[in-house]
C-alpha cells in the first residue's frame, strides 16, 4: 500500500475544514493561559498566604500530565455536577496547564527588569496597577517575546489532545478518515504538514513582533 | 552664593520637612542613627560623606522609598508615619532623581515625562505634552523629546530624568548622587542644569561628592558618617572651619585633587 497522492489531496479539504477548530482552541487557550499565568504570577509576587498557595498550585500544575487534566475536567467534574462541553473543557484544560509554565516565563521576564524601574514608578506616585500596566508589563513582554512565542507554538501542538474529548480538530479529523478508510499515511501526513505550516506562521509572526518590541527603545 | 527670589516671610518660619530622631536598620545593621534635620522652604542642602554613611538611605526615607523603624518625619506639620498612605503623600510632594537615571527604556523621553502627568495628575494629553516640553526645554533637550532613552548620552538621560521629576511640580527635589554614573564632561552639563534649578528657588536636597557644586549652590551642608550627622553647617562655615575631624579629613582628601 504505497502513498497515494490523489487520496492525500482528497483529504486536504476535509482536514482543513477542521482548521477553524484548531485555531480557535489555540487562540483561546493562548489567551486563557497568558491571562491566568500573569494573574498567578502577580499573586505569587504579592506573597503572603495567597502567594504561597499559588506557588504550590503552579508546581502542582507543572508536575502533572496535561492528559490527566483533560480527563479529570471532562470525566470527573460531572460527578460534582459540573458538566462542560468538550471544546470548553479542552480550552480550559490547556489554559490551566500552560498557565503554570507561562507564570514561570512571566516571572523570569519581570525579574530581569532592574529594580530602579519600580522605584522610579513609585517616586512618580504611579499606582501599583499603573506601574504594572505602563512600566512592568511592556518591559516584561520585550524580555519574554521569544520564550512566550515558543509556548504559543507548544499550545498549538497540544490541541490534538482535544481529540480524546472528540473535539473535531485537525488531527482528530485525520484520524477519523484513517479509521474509515484504513489508510493512515495520507491523512496523518496531511495533518502533520498543516500543523507544520501553522507553527511556522506563528513563529514568523512572533519573530516580527519581537523585532518591533526590541526596535522601540533598546536598553 | 546664588541670588534667589525672597520667600514670603510666613513661609520662612514653617519648616517644609522636619526629621526627628530618625532611626533605620537594614536587618541588624543600624544605618541611620538619631537623625535630626529640618528643611525650610527654599533650602539648598548638600548631603555628603563617605560611602555607606547612610546619605542615600536618608533621602530615600524622606520620600518614602525606604521605611524606617523609629522617629518621625513631618511634611509641613503633617506627620509621615509608617503607613502606605503617608508614603504616598511624601512621594507626591517630592521629586526624585536617581544615580542610574531609571528612565523607562520602552518609552520616549516625552512619554517618560507625561506618564505621571496623565496618570497621576490626570492632565489631558495636550496639556501634559505642553508641561513636559516646558521642562525639557529648561534642561536643554527639547529636540530629544521623541527619542528613546537609549539614544541619549548619559548626561542627556539624567537631564531628562530631572525634567521628568519636575513635571509633577514637587515641593522638594531629591538628588541621589545624580552625577556619580557620568563621565566628567557630562557631569558638567547636569550640574549646570541643577544650578539653574537652584536659582528658581526650589527646595533641593542633594547627595553628592561634587564639592565645587556644593560650594556654589548649597546654603547648608550636612556631613554624615556611619549613619550619623556629624556636621551640619552653613556652606561657608563648613568649607572654612568644619569642626569634626572626620569631616575635616573628608574635605582634605576630596579638595586635594
Amino acid at each position: 500500500m504505497g502513498f497515494n497522492f490523489g487520496f492525500a489531496l482528497s483529504t486536504i479539504p476535509i482536514i482543513i475544514g477542521a482548521i477553524g477548530t484548531t485555531l480557535l482552541a489555540t487562540v483561546l487557550s493562548c489567551l486563557g493561559a497568558s491571562v491566568l499565568g500573569f494573574t498567578l504570577e502577580m499573586i505569587r509576587r504579592g506573597g503572603g498566604a495567597p502567594g504561597l498557595a499559588v506557588r504550590f498550585l503552579i508546581d502542582f500544575i507543572r508536575s502533572t500530565p496535561v492528559l490527566a487534566w483533560l480527563y479529570f475536567l471532562y470525566f470527573v467534574m460531572p460527578f460534582y455536577g459540573i458538566r462542560l462541553g468538550a471544546m470548553t473543557v479542552g480550552i480550559l484544560g490547556l489554559s490551566l496547564y500552560y498557565s503554570g509554565y507561562l507564570a514561570e516565563v512571566f516571572k523570569a521576564g519581570i525579574d530581569a527588569i532592574p529594580r530602579g524601574q519600580q522605584e522610579a514608578a513609585r517616586a512618580l506616585s504611579l499606582t501599583r496597577r499603573d506601574t504594572v500596566i505602563f512600566v512592568i508589563a511592556p518591559q516584561m513582554l520585550r524580555n519574554i517575546a521569544a520564550p512566550l512565542g515558543n509556548y504559543l507554538v507548544s499550545i498549538l501542538k497540544a490541541t490534538p489532545y482535544l481529540a480524546i474529548l472528540a473535539v473535531p480538530e485537525m488531527l482528530g479529523r485525520a484520524f477519523d478518515i484513517a479509521s474509515e478508510t484504513y489508510r493512515y499515511a495520507e491523512p496523518l501526513t496531511v495533518a502533520g504538514v498543516l500543523f507544520l505550516a501553522l507553527a511556522l506562521i506563528i513563529s514568523y509572526g512572533v519573530k516580527r513582533i519581537e523585532k518591533l518590541l526590541l526596535a522601540s527603545g533598546r536598553r | 552664593m546664588l541670588d534667589r527670589p525672597p520667600l514670603p516671610s510666613a513661609l520662612q518660619s514653617v519648616p517644609l520637612v522636619r526629621i526627628n530622631g530618625l532611626n533605620k536598620w537594614f536587618g541588624a545593621v543600624h544605618v541611620l542613627k538619631n537623625i535630626d534635620l529640618t528643611l525650610r522652604p527654599g533650602a539648598r542642602v548638600v548631603v555628603c560623606g563617605p560611602s555607606g554613611s547612610g546619605k542615600s538611605t536618608l533621602i530615600r526615607c524622606i520620600n518614602g522609598l525606604e521605611r524606617f523603624q523609629k522617629g518621625t518625619i513631618e511634611f509641613e506639620g503633617r506627620s509621615l508615619g509608617k503607613s502606605d498612605r503617608d508614603a504616598a503623600m511624601a512621594r507626591r510632594l517630592t521629586g526624585m532623581v536617581f544615580q542610574s537615571f531609571n528612565l523607562f527604556p520602552h518609552l520616549t523621553v516625552l512619554a517618560n515625562c507625561t506618564l505621571a502627568l496623565r496618570r497621576v495628575l490626570l492632565k489631558s494629553a495636550h496639556e501634559a505634552d505642553e508641561i513636559a516640553m516646558r521642562h525639557l526645554t529648561a534642561v536643554h533637550i527639547p529636540e530629544k523629546a521623541r527619542a528613546y532613552p537609549a539614544e541619549l548620552s548619559g548626561g542627556q538621560q539624567q537631564r531628562a530624568a530631572i525634567a521628568r521629576a519636575l513635571c509633577l511640580d514637587p515641593r522638594i527635589m531629591l538628588f541621589d548622587e545624580p552625577t556619580s554614573a557620568l563621565d566628567p564632561e557630562m557631569i558638567k552639563e547636569v550640574l549646570h542644569v541643577m544650578i539653574a534649578l537652584a536659582k528658581t528657588g526650589v527646595t533641593m536636597v542633594c547627595v553628592t561628592h561634587e564639592m565645587g557644586f556644593a560650594r556654589e549652590v548649597a546654603d547648608e551642608i550636612v556631613f554624615m558618617d556611619q549613619g550619623r550627622i556629624v556636621e551640619h553647617a552653613s556652606s561657608s562655615d563648613f568649607f572654612s572651619r568644619a569642626a569634626h575631624p572626620r569631616a575635616r579629613l573628608f574635605l582634605d582628601t576630596i579638595l586635594s585633587h
